[in-house]
């Protein structure tokens, strides 16, 4: 499968860090009036196309596999998401904003909501820049094929790691040796071999449902530890618009929910995604998790 | 009219301080609400990672030594271990056993600054050094090294690097 790397970037991508998320690209608007123009038209055609060629289409792919004496398994919805899969991993850039809602679990069970701003662009195959902001934090992550920068706006620290040559291998790595988990990593991770989509026990649709005045369809997943629900864009775009996560191994059952806004032509220039420190801006090493040192010196 | 821009400055620059204090007691202390509340987990984000169990068991009970130990120097760091440990480790931050027995322990010894203390932030008074093209934080005799731990910066007691 063909990797496709996204980064984050406040709008302006140039390579300073003052950025600040601007208002979402132009192109976006083109393309959501386009898609409102077609959603219904579209719509009433993909749902017959669906349920012709639905069945078809996932013999095909082999996902029968997994609805195997297993009736709680939709083929349309897993249909849905390997349809969304590809056409991810289609997208040569693309830029991804999302309000984020993260549940902490206190000790005694009370759950702690806490609020986040991500911005990701992503460049196929090999460029990807993202900043996260919460309440504690402003933390800018770079990657420009060969360095990955984890950059504290608001310490003014930075780490520099050297990285591998995909996007998609960046965002393994980095989770497993240094506990960074990419926002939106499942974008990905859906449409690879990676996809953990053998792992869903449980696949419906629940029906139309509208994000942000965007038409979606609206599915529901479960999979051990967890229960989520994806909406997907209706049309000829089949982005994610919203995932709610559930985990399930906790008994207070904490949930995060993602909002996404796309920018599927975002402009920027190759040096957004190369950290260069601003004034004052010292280094300092990148934890490796897996031993009990830190590093000195990458 | 100097005076009153004067005043309004101050007035500003006095709103500032105090919502950094607002927000300091929210998240200040490294939990929620300034008691003992400590996150035990965190939703995941992502339904694609293969979370490790056995790694999440490990690299919990780490984080818990570590924020026991910064009992030991009045830094509590659970709320921002419990991020570490939970949200991007895939859930389960804390094994409260250990961390009961650890803190048993921890305050048991009363240690300013041990090697290998790991606090939120450094004492106040500390002077920026940078060595060998990274940044310390040295404070009188102790040295706090900054890193980068997930995407959360912490400092870690090092024997002087000079």
């Amino acid at each position: 499968m063909k990797e496709t790397a996204f980064f984050i970037s406040s709008e302006n991508l140039s390579t300073h860090l003052d950025l600040q998320p601007p208002a979402v690209p132009s192109g976006f608007s083109r393309t959501a009036n386009r898609i409102l123009v077609l959603t219904a038209s579209l719509v009433v055609t993909a749902l017959v196309f669906c349920a012709s060629v639905g069945p078809h289409v996932l013999a095909k792919t082999g996902h029968q596999a997994n609805s195997q004496g297993n009736s709680n398994i939709d083929p349309d919805a897993m249909e849905a998401l390997n349809k969304m899969g590809a056409y991810l991993r289609s997208l040569k850039a693309f830029q991804v904003d999302s309000e984020v809602t993260n549940d902490d679990v206190l000790d005694d069970g009370e759950i702690i909501t806490d609020n986040r701003t991500n911005t990701l662009l992503a460049v196929s195959p090999n460029l990807l820049r993202a900043e996260l902001k919460s309440d504690e934090k402003d933390v800018f992550l770079f990657y420009d094929g060969k360095n990955f920068t984890v950059y504290g706006k608001l310490v003014n620290y930075y780490a520099t790691v050297p990285a591998p040559a995909t996007t998609g291998q960046l965002v393994d790595k980095v989770y497993n040796d240094y506990g960074i988990e990419i926002p939106l990593v499942d974008l990905f991770k859906w449409g690879t071999d990676d996809s953990a989509i053998r792992k869903i026990t449980s696949a419906f649709d629940a029906g139309p449902s509208t994000v942000q005045g965007i038409t979606c369809e609206h599915y529901a997943f479960r999979q051990e530890g967890l229960d989520w629900q994806i909406w997907i864009q209706l049309g000829e775009y089949p982005l994610p618009r919203k995932f709610v996560i559930r985990t399930l191994t906790d008994d207070a059952r904490p949930q995060h929910s993602s909002n996404l806004v796309w920018n599927l032509a975002p402009s920027y220039n190759d040096a957004a995604f190369t950290f260069e420190p601003p004034a004052g801006a010292l280094r300092i090493p990148l934890k490796d998790i897996n031993s009990d040192g830190t590093q000195k010196n990458q | 009219m100097n005076r009153s821009n004067l005043f309004f400055t101050l007035i500003v620059v006095a709103a500032l301080f105090f919502s950094t204090d607002l927000s300091a007691q929210r998240r200040g202390g490294g939990n929620y609400g300034g008691g003992n509340r400590n996150v035990r987990s965190s939703a995941n984000s992502s339904v694609n990672r293969n979370y490790n169990q056995n790694r999440n068991v490990n690299r919990n009970v780490n984080q818990n030594v570590n924020v026991n130990r910064n009992v030991n120097v009045n830094v509590n760091n659970s709320y921002h271990g419990g991020y570490y440990g939970g949200g991007y480790y895939g859930g389960g931050c804390c094994y409260h056993p250990v961390a009961t027995a650890a803190a048993v322990t921890a305050t048991a010894v009363v240690t300013a600054a041990v090697v290998g203390s790991i606090v939120d932030r450094p004492p106040a008074g500390c002077v920026t050094q940078v060595i060998n093209g990274l940044a310390y934080q040295q404070c009188g005799i102790t040295w706090y090294q900054p890193q980068m731990s997930g995407t959360t910066t912490t400092y870690i007691v090092v024997n002087p690097p000079r």
